[in-house]
């Protein structure tokens, strides 16, 4: 048994090591540079520090790497280019459609490096195709298999015919990495390890829940004739939203960027207009992301279309984004209007109005004194508030809202059940996303759908097999239209994607959003920042 | 006192059965589909029920309850809690990761929040319903009110935004330690002071003290030797369960600090519906207060010589 005394020493000894414990402690130890050529001129300070709202998940594991990464970091065989409704060479230099799209030959640019200095090859594109078939649902239900034709031209099949399976090689899951980026090498069933890719930045460390670093990869600032202005780009993650704005005003980081696949951790809204006042510069892009109010169309009383028109009519979407500072545009259409087919859409006089008065009527002609259930995600904050606005606007109209705030798996076991009656959604995502996710919300069958009728399920078919742009757009205008005439659902507001950086940082809305050959990116680039020294 | 040891672990048999059996039902228990969540966090994209019944069959969710129990159980005895849903690696290892991190904080906290509240304590009792016992009462109040979150924004937006003497966010340093120790030990104090103060105005009121004072013992003398020690058996209890604060308490304060503690971990892993992980932490949890219980115990007889177990 121990004497008072000794139990005293004891208590002391420990106490005094834990406190030196914490003194001693060293800060994470981020590696020296490794690449000689990515000197940043002398003018710009050697790190630029970023915070970001999620894990980059750079050691991959089993399911592969974070979106982030997955931007900066790897590359794609096309991207997407919203405004022109097209999908523009990228890795590839140009692609031949074979069997409605059941076969998509690739022609790859030449001269390409992954960052360890290996050469893109066909090979690469045939393992990385391999790899998501066999790992990644995405992959498992897209590809047949792909075979390489010669170093530079790789056959993909696909499981499905039509234009679909090429928008989908711009999405994020199909970037292309190296097949050294899983472990054992080029081995299509391996553990993603570490990303190396052909894209502007080469991982260098990672700590989980902490940090992330990357260099510049020179074979990427070589292609395209661009110098860097950092040695190291070192990403904070920051989860808290008011800690990453003011860890921005501190200066601990130098910029802040919302989380690159659209929706959630982002940049607090209403912070924005206030940044940019205090000299910030903000830079924000509209994005193919509605919010909505999406409908228990399959009972009653959402299935009558009258209801859901007064609903429509009923919300005043000027209103709604004043919740976010004016910051976010109303949603007078189902997407931003360089969406392809909403300019023409909005000419057929396919615009969301707010007619309280006409509302008001068609409620009181049949509707008056019910009820109904609208559920929302706790986990979204924003969208309480909007939920809340909603149940006034609908209460001004003469229709009762009893809303219910509920934990992300109450909601989700509410929703599969079909009990409630409106709930707040989202259709699209950013531009590389507009077919995938209308192939989720729109496509018949699929579980995470918004809407499906006769009508615009056919639509949707036919939007997504089409190869023929004009074709396409005309379809897409149909569907517009059917949704609208359907009042499937309501659009509320657009979101967008920003990014905010210190006043002594050197960034361009241009190069911002673009890659260095003029493609437009719906997420955030960081390849052209650099902070004055 | 070997016996009475003895005696004690075996009556934690039971309750650790308990506890495994509450952690683990925690699966059963969450609203959702586990296997959904699990499976749009794994592949970041909108899973078809195909994907959600392909992960439910890997992870095991078809089998009945008892079945997954035991199963369960056998591998957590031998120590391993098995492997994260959403990160593919070993539980344990996402936990080592992570214990450092709270350790720190904890502990740090614990301390400094100890000292505070058993010196506020002490002073509140000997002038009570003076002035300072007032300050201390406002004190308490204001650390059982404020929520740490808003704290914790208000600390940074004075040390880090306009004074910029310290960092806002992150692990690293003693620096980075301050202001989630300081947000901390604000509420974690609070109560802590107001229970030094009543346990010692309960003894200060009590005949043997009323004696040492009229053999003329020194004012000091009869709080801290007598009175204080006296108290110390219901304040050394109160602290010490505080241990699973060492998981749950930080929680809001690693989310503003970005603080890669257990806490954070823990409410991630609620989020992504990562079972293994949070019936591992809320095991381990509860496996240490069973055990801090003890060891409370059998300080008993060390701070008072009048107890005395198996004897």
């Amino acid at each position: 048994m121990l004497t008072r005394r000794e139990f005293v020493k004891l208590v002391a000894l420990g106490s005094a090591s834990l406190l030196l414990g914490c003194v001693k402690r060293q800060s994470p130890v981020i590696p020296t540079p490794t690449a000689k050529e990515t000197v940043a001129p002398s003018e710009y300070k050697a790190e630029f520090l970023l915070g970001y709202g999620k894990d980059h998940k750079l050691k991959g594991g089993k399911w592969g790497i974070g979106f982030f990464p997955k931007i900066h970091v790897l590359e794609r065989l096309v991207e997407y280019d919203l405004k022109e409704d097209k999908l523009i060479p990228s890795l590839a230099k140009k692609w031949e459609v074979e069997k409605n799209g059941k076969t998509i030959t690739f022609e790859l640019n030449r001269g390409i490096k992954f960052s360890d200095g290996s050469e893109l090859k066909a090979s690469a594109v045939k393992f990385t195709v391999e790899w998501l078939a066999n790992n990644h649902p995405l992959g498992q239900e897209t590809f047949e298999g792909a075979d390489a034709i010669d170093d530079y031209t790789v056959s993909i099949y696909y499981k499905e015919e039509g234009f679909f399976n090429l928008a989908k090689m711009a999405e994020f899951h199909m970037s292309i990495m190296s097949p050294k980026s899983v472990k054992p090498e080029n081995s299509p069933k391996g553990e993603f390890v570490w990303p190396i890719g052909t894209g502007c930045f080469k991982a260098v460390d990672y700590k989980e829940e902490q940090y992330a670093i990357y260099e510049p990869n020179p074979y990427w600032y070589e292609r395209f004739e661009l110098k860097p202005k950092f040695k190291k780009f070192v990403v904070k993650f920051i989860k808290d939203e008011d800690t990453r704005v003011m860890a921005l005003k501190s200066g601990q980081v130098d910029a802040i960027s919302d989380f690159v696949h659209g929706g959630s951790a982002y940049t607090p809204r209403n912070q924005l207009g206030i940044l940019s006042s205090m000299g910030y510069k903000v830079f924000k892009r509209n994005i193919p992301l509605t919010w909505i109010i999406a409908f228990n169309y399959k009972k009653e009383p959402f299935n009558d279309v009258n209801l859901r028109k007064a609903v429509d009519l009923a919300i005043n979407r000027d209103d709604i984004v004043k919740i976010f500072d004016n910051q976010v545009l109303p949603a007078k259409t189902l997407f931003i209007e360089v969406a392809p087919g909403i300019k023409e859409a909005k000419a057929q006089g396919v615009v969301y109005e707010f007619k309280p008065d006409v509302a008001k009527q068609i409620i009181e002609n049949g509707y008056k004194g019910t009820r109904v259930d609208m559920i929302v995600d706790k986990s979204q904050s924003d969208q309480i508030l909007v939920a809340q606005l909603i149940q006034q606007q609908l209460k001004n109209v003469g229709l009762n809202v009893k809303l219910e705030v509920l934990e992300s798996g109450a909601y989700r076991e509410r929703r599969d059940a079909g009990e409630y009656d409106l709930r707040l959604y989202y259709v699209g995502g950013t531009d590389r996303r507009f077919y995938m996710r209308m192939f989720w919300r729109f496509y018949p069958g699929q579980k995470w759908s918004a809407y499906v009728s006769e009508r615009t399920g056919e639509l949707c078919k036919k939007v997504l097999g089409e190869f023929d742009e004009n074709k396409r757009k005309q379809y897409l205008v149909e569907f517009y239209k059917a949704i609208y005439d359907e009042h499937g659902v309501v659009p509320l507001y657009f979101d967008i994607m920003t990014a905010v950086t210190a006043k002594d940082v050197v960034a361009d809305y241009y190069h911002m959003f673009h890659y260095p050959n003029g493609t437009p990116f719906g997420e955030p680039l960081f390849y052209y920042v650099g902070v004055k020294a | 006192m070997k016996r009475y040891i003895a005696k004690r672990l075996l009556q934690t048999i039971p309750t650790l059965f308990g506890v495994s059996l509450l952690s683990f039902s925690l699966l059963y228990l969450f609203p959702g589909d586990p296997a959904e969540f699990v499976a749009q966090i794994r592949y970041g994209i909108e899973p078809s029920p195909q994907v959600v019944e392909e992960v439910r069959r890997e992870l095991g969710l078809n089998e009945p309850f008892l079945i997954r129990y035991v199963h369960w159980l056998s591998h957590v005895i031998r120590g391993n809690f098995g492997i994260s849903w959403t990160e593919g690696e070993p539980v344990i290892k996402l936990i080592m990761q992570r214990f450092p991190a709270s350790a720190e904080l904890f502990f740090a906290t614990f301390a400094i929040s100890i000292a505070f509240a058993v010196f506020l304590g002490i002073l509140s009792a000997i002038y009570k319903d003076k002035a300072i016992d007032h300050f201390c009462r406002i004190f308490s109040l204001l650390g059982i009110s404020i929520p740490s979150f808003w704290l914790g924004l208000m600390l940074i937006w004075i040390f880090s935004v306009q004074l910029h003497l310290l960092p806002a966010f992150g692990y690293g340093g003693l620096r980075h330690l301050i202001l989630p120790v300081l947000t901390w030990s604000f509420s974690f104090m609070a109560i802590k002071t107001r229970f030094v103060r009543s346990c010692l105005i309960e003894e200060l009121s009590k005949e043997y003290v009323v004696v040492a004072r009229a053999k003329g013992l020194k004012d000091r003398v009869v709080v801290l030797r007598h009175a204080f020690r006296n108290a110390l058996i219901p304040i050394i209890t109160y602290f010490s369960l505080s241990i699973h604060h060492l998981i749950i308490g930080s929680i809001m304060v690693e989310v503003v600090f970005s603080w890669p503690g257990l806490g954070s971990l823990l409410v991630e892993s609620v989020f992504k519906r990562d079972f293994p992980v949070v019936q591992a932490l809320v095991l381990i949890s509860g496996v240490m207060f069973v055990f801090v219980n003890i060891a409370v115990d059998l300080l008993y007889a060390v701070i008072d010589p009048r107890i005395r177990y198996g004897e």
